[in-house]
C-alpha cells in the first residue's frame, strides 16, 4: 500500500472506517492518523522521535510564522522482516506468502511480546471484556480463516493481541482494504508491490516513496509519499 | 564412608512457635495471591495497571528479578568448586536450593502475565525457534533440572565422600556456563529488540549476569542469616567476608555497566535514546528507580560491605543484602518501564490504550503505569511462596545439620 501524505487531510475516515469494518471495541484503534511534521517519515531526520509540538492532534510543528504540519496515518506496516513474527513464541503472528502479517486469535497466548517488539505501536491487546458502542455487530461481521487459522473474528476473545489485517477477507475477494475504499481524497493506493507494472510499484520506484522508521530494517510493505517529496525527485 | 548418626528430630517439632507462625502467615498470603489470580482470570488483565503503552509490568519485573536471584546460589556453589573458593563452600547446598526454588517460581510468574494462561502448553507444541522467549523457557527448564540434580548429588545419603566430591566438581563445570546462559538469554528477551532503543544494547547480557550474581548472593546471605538466627546453621567469619567482597565487587561492576549505558546515550544525545533515559534520570517521572538503584541499593550497601567494622554486625549485613535486592529490583523496573514508556513514534494522539475510560482520551503519547492491588497481591503471593519453598526445602534436606559433611 502507498499512502500519499500530500493528499491526506487528517480527517480520520480511514481510522473510523477501520473501526467499523472490524467491529473494534471502545479504546481500540488499529489505524490512527498521527499529526507529524513534513518529512518525518523519510528517516532523514530524527524529528519523528523527538517531542511532538503538542499532545493534541492538528497542532502544527514549529514557531509562527514558520509552522508546518503533515498527517501520518499509521496502522500495521506489514513488515517484510517483521519483529513481531520473530518474537512470537508460538507462531501465532505469521506472515502470509502475499506479505500480510496476521494474528491467529486461537493460537495467541497473550504474552504481549509482539507489542514490545513492534516499533510502530500498532498492536492492541484485549485487556478485558470488549465494550461496543452499539449492541450489534458492525462491519464484516463473520469469522475469517486462512489455512484454518482464525485471523479475524468480530467477537473478541479476551487476552489476545490483535491488529490490522489489511482486510485480508476483502483482498481475497479482489477488493481494496476498507481504509483505501473510504479515503475521501484518494490518498491510499493498494496493489501488488511485486508486480512492477502496478501503480503502487511505480509510485515506490519513481515517486520517491519512503518507509516508516526505515533505519530499523523492518522493510515495511506500507510506503509513504512525503509532502516534500519534490525535493527528492 | 560417611556414616554420621543423625539426630532424628521429629519434623513437627523442628519448627518453633515463630516457625509455625511464619508457615501460617505465609500460607495465608499465598492463598490471598491465588485468590487475586483467580479474580484476574475471571475479569481479564483489565484489572491490572498495564495498558497498550506500558504493556509489561510487575509480573515481568518480578520474573526478570527472580531469574536473576536464581543465579547467585548456583554460581556461588559452582565457583566454590571450579575455582576452589573454599570460603563459599559451606553455602553450596543452601545456594543451590535457592537457585532451584527461584527459577521454579520465576517460571510460575510468567503465568499470571499471560492473557490466555490456559494455552501455555502451546509453547511446547508450537515453539517458534526465532523467539528469545522460547530459548528462555528451554534454558529455565534445563537450569531447574540441573539445580535439582546438583542438590540431589549434594544431599543424597550413602554416597562415598570422594565419589560425591568428584560429581560435585563435574557439575560445577556444567553449572557455571548454564547459569551464564540463563541470564544472557533472559537479557536477550529485551536486548535484541530494535523497537526499544533503551533495551537494544549489547550491554544487556553482561548487566543481567552481573546483577544476577549480585542479587543471588544477597538472597543466599539473607537465607544464611535467617538460618543462623533461627537454626543451628553456622557460617564462619571468613565466609561472610567472602560474600561481602563478592557483593561489593558486583555492585561496582553493575553500576559501572549502567553508567556506561548512561554516558553513551547522554553524549550521543540521539533523541529516541535520550527520551527513555530522561524518564528515569533525576527529574524524570520514574526518577525514584534511579535513586533506589544508585543510592539506596547501590552506594549505601557498597559502603556497608566495604567498611569492616560495619559488615561484621549481622544486622548491618542483613540490611545491606536487603538493600541490594531493592536496588536490583529497581534496575528491573528501570529496564522494563524505561523501554516501554516512550513509544518510538511519539506523535499525537499517541497509542491506543485498548480500554475505555469515560471522559478520558483513549490514547497516550507517554505511558502511565500504576500497578493495582491484584498485581501486588499476586506478586506478594509469589515471593512468599518462594520463601516457603526455601524454608521447607531447608528443613527437608536438613541443610542446617548436615553441612559439615559436604564441606
Amino acid at each position: 500500500m502507498v499512502i500519499d501524505q500530500n493528499r491526506c487531510i487528517g480527517c480520520w475516515t480511514c481510522a473510523v472506517g477501520c473501526k467499523e469494518m472490524n467491529n473494534e471495541p471502545f479504546g481500540f484503534w488499529w489505524n490512527r492518523v498521527l499529526t507529524a511534521a513534513p518529512g518525518e517519515t523519510t528517516g532523514e531526520s530524527n524529528s519523528a522521535l523527538a517531542d511532538p509540538a503538542s499532545d493534541n492532534i492538528d497542532v502544527p510543528h514549529g514557531t509562527y510564522p514558520n509552522v508546518e504540519m503533515a498527517y501520518l496515518p499509521v496502522a500495521c506496516q506489514h513488515c517484510d522482516d517483521a519483529p513481531c513474527v520473530k518474537v512470537c513464541p508460538v507462531g501465532a503472528t505469521f506472515k502470509q506468502d502475499d506479505g500480510t502479517v496476521l494474528v491467529d486469535y486461537e493460537r495467541c497466548i497473550g504474552c504481549r511480546y509482539c507489542m514490545a517488539a513492534c516499533p510502530y505501536g500498532i498492536r492492541v491487546f484485549n485487556w478485558g471484556e470488549p465494550k461496543q458502542p452499539v449492541d450489534f455487530t458492525v462491519g464484516y461481521g463473520k469469522d475469517y480463516r486462512v489455512d484454518g487459522r482464525l485471523v479475524f473474528t468480530p467477537d473478541r476473545p479476551r487476552g489476545v493481541v490483535e491488529k490490522c489485517t489489511l482486510c485480508v477477507e476483502l483482498i481475497e475477494e479482489g477488493t481494496d482494504p476498507f481504509c483505501v475504499q473510504v479515503c475521501p481524497v484518494g490518498a491510499r493506493v493498494f496493489g501488488d508491490l511485486a508486480d512492477p507494472n502496478s501503480e503502487v510499484a511505480q509510485l515506490v520506484d519513481e515517486a520517491g516513496a519512503t518507509q516508516l522508521l526505515p533505519d530499523l530494517g523492518t522493510d515495511p510493505r506500507i510506503f509513504y509519499l512525503p509532502v516534500d517529496r519534490e525535493r527528492n525527485v | 564412608m560417611a556414616t554420621r548418626v543423625e539426630t532424628p528430630a521429629p519434623r513437627t517439632a523442628s519448627f518453633g512457635r515463630f516457625g509455625r507462625g511464619f508457615l501460617v502467615a505465609a500460607g495465608l498470603l499465598v492463598i490471598w495471591g491465588l485468590g487475586a489470580w483467580i479474580y484476574q482470570l475471571t475479569q481479564g488483565l483489565i484489572v491490572t495497571g498495564m495498558r497498550d503503552v506500558v504493556s509489561w509490568g510487575l509480573y515481568i519485573f518480578t520474573f526478570a528479578f527472580l531469574v536473576g536471584l536464581s543465579a547467585g546460589g548456583l554460581i556461588m556453589a559452582s565457583a566454590a568448586e571450579a575455582f576452589g573458593v573454599r570460603s563459599l563452600r559451606p553455602l553450596a547446598r543452601l545456594g543451590v536450593l535457592t537457585a532451584a526454588a527461584c527459577v521454579l517460581v520465576a517460571a510460575m510468574t510468567i503465568i499470571p502475565d499471560l492473557g490466555k494462561a490456559q494455552r501455555v502448553w502451546e509453547l511446547f507444541v508450537y515453539p517458534n525457534w526465532s523467539s528469545p522467549l522460547v530459548w528462555d523457557i528451554i534454558i529455565i527448564l534445563v537450569y531447574f533440572v540441573f539445580a535439582v540434580v546438583d542438590l540431589t548429588v549434594m544431599s543424597k545419603r550413602g554416597i562415598a565422600r570422594s565419589e560425591r566430591a568428584k560429581w560435585i566438581r563435574i557439575l560445577a563445570y556444567v553449572g557455571l556456563p548454564t547459569a551464564v546462559l540463563l541470564h544472557s538469554i533472559t537479557a536477550w528477551i529485551f536486548g535484541l529488540q530494535i523497537s526499544r532503543p533503551w533495551w537494544n544494547t549489547a550491554l544487556m547480557a553482561p548487566l543481567f549476569v552481573t546483577s544476577a550474581v549480585l542479587s543471588g548472593t544477597a538472597l543466599v546471605a539473607l537465607a544464611a542469616l535467617a538460618a543462623q538466627r533461627f537454626d543451628r546453621f553456622k557460617v564462619s567469619d571468613e565466609t561472610w567476608r567472602g560474600l561481602a567482597v563478592l557483593m561489593a565487587t558486583t555492585i561496582a561492576i553493575d553500576l559501572f555497566l549502567v553508567a556506561c549505558d548512561y554516558i553513551t546515550i547522554l553524549w550521543g544525545n540521539v533523541p529516541r535514546e535520550r527520551a527513555a533515559l530522561d524518564q528515569v534520570l533525576p527529574g524524570g517521572s520514574w526518577q525514584a528507580v534511579f535513586w533506589l538503584e544508585w543510592v539506596v541499593g547501590g552506594i549505601v550497601p557498597f559502603v556497608l560491605f566495604v567498611v569492616p567494622s560495619l559488615r561484621r554486625r549481622g544486622w548491618v549485613f542483613g540490611l545491606a543484602s536487603a538493600l541490594v535486592l531493592v536496588g536490583v529490583y529497581a534496575f528491573r523496573i528501570e529496564l522494563v518501564v524505561g523501554g516501554m514508556i516512550r513509544p518510538l513514534l511519539h506523535l499525537p494522539p499517541g497509542i491506543a490504550l485498548g480500554s475505555y475510560r469515560p471522559g478520558q482520551s483513549s490514547f497516550e503519547t507517554v505511558g502511565v503505569y500504576h500497578p493495582t492491588w491484584v498485581e501486588y497481591a499476586i506478586v506478594t503471593g509469589v515471593l512468599v511462596f518462594l520463601s516457603l519453598l526455601i524454608v521447607l526445602g531447608y528443613r527437608w534436606l536438613r541443610i542446617g545439620t548436615r553441612d559439615e559433611e559436604t564441606a
